[in-house]
């Protein structure tokens, strides 16, 4: 292309000189291109480009559809199933009844049960956990949601109470903050500041 | 950035047979339209964080930098339709030195909010990342001084790379890299979003939640990752085709949508905060402190 731009230059300078709604100040000459004997539809790069395109996109779509029908290769991944528990250590007592040996047989245990215990004190209390902050290097806006099972249980009034926000994917119906979920609004909120920013939206 | 992309809008040459193809010509109202809207709903999301303390945390410092990245892509239509203008109403010589300067500074800012754009998403989808599979180190991974640093080299690293690109522009190894930067970050971030997306799918059955929530996480997904796709992907293959195949009648057919294109990548600008910055609750409640409070000043 510099070559054609080196032989075109001089001869370009006239007729784009003409030119009265174009800004450019280097022409890059072609040369002549025909249009006959074209096999198929002159724009079907342009088709193919943007069918092309969707069919990747849904095809992403059905590919993610999927994975919340079926099961995930690395399910049993230990690595996955750790991160798992602790996610559920949170959300146990407030959940499906969790094997209690299970919550505390694993290791590094001790910091979820001290973040679980700060939960309960702010379901006990709710109002700003002040005693969290010091246990626990994770800010107190990590909070899960959870949808209340079926209501005349025990537990489901201490989860009506006690609003967790799943990072990103999980919203429920009763989702008190409307429309944002999953990706959309913020993984745990975890905030470099010791003052509890927001408690309004867990507590509601 | 239309001398160099688009060689084909001056066609009084009767040599040539392009008539058959003729570029498609958006009027300039609308990319003017699209990139006000572009600009102004960038920086509502900057004035948010700038204005409020609590929003001063990593995560909204990496919004801010795509909110700018987008902010410069339309500042850089706006400013070429003012020139396009002045130069339509014979105010500017086509070949001066002021134009080509110009020219060139203007092609610097917009591989810059490209490039910009496309690290912030990556770099946002990183963060989201380590907040979901670090959640306890967070803190100490992602400091304020580390996204500092981080913001830093990515801005730095774009602005030499637009310069470079610009000087080099017409050479075939820079226009692969930037080709190729495009699908591997795309790949990057749709590895990222989709472990995300199996870590909460894997856990939703855990608490049973219903299906419907992983319905919308996929919805969700597709909707960050469609966008990129379909914003950047046609501008990207211009450019591929330019450079490999500008003989081609077929492809000439495809740039003779240029316009379309670019304006695409307008409405990428516009789409981006509706997408990541006020989907985040904190944002919203910023920006709606924002405007009654200036309400009321007004008022008195």
């Amino acid at each position: 292309m510099s070559v054609q731009k080196l032989i075109s230059n001089r001869t370009s300078q006239q007729s784009a000189s003409n030119s009265d709604y174009t800004w450019e100040y280097e022409y890059y000459e072609i040369g002549p291109v025909s249009f006959e004997g074209l096999k198929a539809n002159k724009y079907s790069i342009v088709i193919g480009f943007w069918v092309g395109l969707a069919v990747f996109v849904i095809f992403m779509f059905f590919v993610l559809t999927l994975l919340t029908k079926t099961g995930a290769p690395h399910q049993d991944n230990a690595e996955s199933s750790e991160k798992r528990f602790r996610m559920n250590s949170f959300v146990s007592d407030f959940g499906r009844p969790l094997e209690p040996d299970k919550l505390f047989s694993r290791q590094g245990n001790e910091e979820s049960r001290s973040l679980f215990h700060c939960y309960i004190n702010e379901v006990d209390h709710l109002d700003r956990p002040k005693s969290c902050h010091q246990t626990t290097a994770l800010d107190n806006d990590v909070h899960f949601q959870e949808a209340p099972r079926s209501s005349g249980r025990p537990e489901e009034e201490l989860s009506r109470l006690m609003k967790f926000e799943l990072p990103n994917f999980i919203n429920t119906d009763q989702n008190s903050f409307g429309d944002d979920d999953l990706l959309i609004s913020d993984p745990p909120i975890l905030e470099n500041k010791p003052v509890f920013q927001t408690p309004h939206k867990d507590l509601d | 950035m239309k001398h160099i992309i688009n060689p084909y809008e001056n066609i009084n040459d009767s040599g040539r047979n392009i008539s058959d193809c003729p570029p498609v010509v958006l009027p300039e109202e609308i990319f003017f339209t699209i990139s006000i809207f572009g600009v102004l709903e960038n920086l509502i999301v900057l004035l948010a964080v700038i204005k409020n303390k609590n929003l001063q945390i990593p995560m909204y410092f990496f919004i801010c930098s795509l909110a700018i990245s987008d902010m410069m892509g339309s500042l850089y239509k706006i400013l070429e339709n003012i020139l396009i203008m002045l130069r339509n109403m014979g105010y500017l010589k086509p070949r001066g030195n002021f134009e080509t300067t110009a020219d060139d500074i203007m092609d610097s800012m917009f591989i810059l909010s490209l490039l910009g754009s496309i690290f912030s998403l990556s770099v946002i989808a990183a963060d989201r990342y380590i907040t979901i599979f670090h959640a306890l180190q967070y803190h100490s991974i992602m400091t304020i001084r580390r996204t500092a640093v981080i913001l830093a080299t990515i801005w730095t690293f774009c602005t030499g790379s637009g310069v470079t690109m610009v000087v080099f522009s017409h050479h075939i190894p820079t226009v692969l890299t930037f080709t190729s930067l495009f699908p591997l970050m795309l790949l990057f971030i749709l590895g990222l979003y989709v472990h995300m997306f199996l870590l909460a799918r894997s856990h939703a059955r855990n608490i049973s939640i219903l299906p419907r929530a992983n319905m919308k996480g996929a919805i969700t997904l597709t909707i960050l990752l469609g966008v990129f796709i379909f914003c950047w992907a046609p501008f990207v293959f211009h450019v591929l085709l330019m450079t490999f195949c500008p003989n081609n009648p077929y492809c000439i057919c495809y740039m003779s949508l240029f316009q379309v294109n670019g304006m695409l990548i307008m409405c990428n600008a516009v789409i981006d905060p509706f997408i990541y910055a006020f989907r985040s609750p904190e944002l919203r409640d910023a920006f709606k402190k924002m405007i009654f409070c200036n309400r009321n000043q007004w008022n008195y």
